[in-house]
């Protein structure tokens, strides 16, 4: 045993001279590796890849489900869908006739890059999977972690429902500076709640004016026209 | 709480480190979270405490964590600001809007080992 610390090994097996071990390595170097290979891969298939970042209950699939609904066949859509439990979301986009996995993280608060290689492999055993023109992948409701995760995407969406106030960027900045775009959801509430849709976009773009911000009701079709005017466009159709 | 799986790849890190330079006790660790890393320091700090505990190798290994302030480019006369909030306007134009500038990293940059 080692006089010094009590351990195992024989002393000459490991020293106590204290070492400095300069690293300069990044914690996120890990999931930005594997996150530039799932956007090679994306590449690959030829599928534009979208990630939506929210709190829960902003109607994230609801979107989803309209957004597949007007498209038709004109775009094939795939979707990733990520929770902490249940496959509700994912047998809600499966009704819609579109290659669908649920990827759920046991209590994670974000997904990972890792768990979206997973994720691109079942998905492509689902029928239609390997031939997509648009992968939306959902994440975990959440303002604060998935924004830390690059998950391979070619764009990211952040969104915010017009009854969860319009103070979110100003509070959630990550989400909002590592966006391309802005989606204030639920317009249809806006005569119910004190939400200035101005006073939101003000404070997005205040964070990040490069932000390309939207607002529209996937329930009424107000302000949908655009969003799929965006999504022919990054798709290049 | 995005920390405490951050601190668990950090200790992945130092066994792997510790194993490669034949050493068995982390005596420091410094980390630099950058201002737009989404890391909140005291989640990171608290999840270190509990976790590095848990392992012989860092049980009494001590936390040191650089945090560069955070600058605000002015996108009217392109002035910098430094400062920990983003400002509400610009001292020399008065513009309201900024391009924030600073790392979004959190980086192991060094650990005292023996």
């Amino acid at each position: 045993m080692c006089d010094a610390c009590g351990c195992d090994l024989k002393p000459e097996e490991h020293s106590h001279d204290s070492k400095i071990i300069e690293v300069h390595q990044s914690l996120f170097a890990a999931n930005t590796a594997m996150a530039k290979k799932n956007r090679a891969h994306f590449d690959k298939m030829g599928a534009v890849v979208i990630n939506m970042i929210s709190s829960p209950g902003s109607g994230k699939t609801t979107l989803l489900e309209k957004t597949i609904e007007a498209i038709g066949d004109t775009i094939r859509i795939g979707v990733i869908e990520g929770d902490i439990e249940t496959e509700r979301d994912a047998e809600r986009i499966r009704k819609k006739g579109v290659p669908v996995i649920q990827l759920t993280t046991g209590g994670a608060c974000h997904l990972d890059a890792a768990q979206i290689h997973k994720g691109i492999h079942l998905l492509e055993r689902e029928e239609g999977g390997t031939e997509l023109d648009l992968l939306f992948i959902e994440n975990v409701g959440n303002l604060v972690c998935p924004a830390t995760f690059d998950l391979g995407e070619h764009h990211r969406l952040v969104m915010v429902s017009v009854p969860e106030g319009p103070d979110k960027p100003g509070k959630y900045p990550k989400a909002f500076h590592s966006s391309q775009l802005f989606i204030i959801s639920k317009t249809d509430l806006l005569p119910y709640f004190d939400f200035l849709v101005e006073d939101a976009t003000r404070d997005a773009l205040q964070l990040n004016p490069d932000l390309q911000v939207m607002d529209l009701s996937a329930t009424s079709g107000e302000g949908m026209e655009q969003w799929l005017a965006y999504l022919k466009k990054v798709c290049g159709k | 709480m995005h920390e405490m799986s951050l601190v668990q790849g950090l200790l992945g890190q130092l066994q792997t480190l510790a194993t490669q330079h034949n050493k068995t006790k982390v005596i420091s660790v410094t980390m630099e979270i950058g201002p737009f890393s989404g890391v909140v320091i005291d989640s990171f700090q608290f999840g270190f405490d509990i976790l590095a505990k848990e392992e012989m190798l860092t049980k009494d290994a001590e936390l040191k964590i650089i945090s560069p302030t955070a600058s605000y480019r002015c996108c009217g006369c392109a002035k910098q600001i430094k400062s920990e909030q983003r400002p509400e306007s610009c001292p020399n134009c008065s513009e309201t809007f900024f391009s924030p500038e600073g790392s979004d990293d959190l980086i192991l940059l060094q650990v005292e080992m023996e």
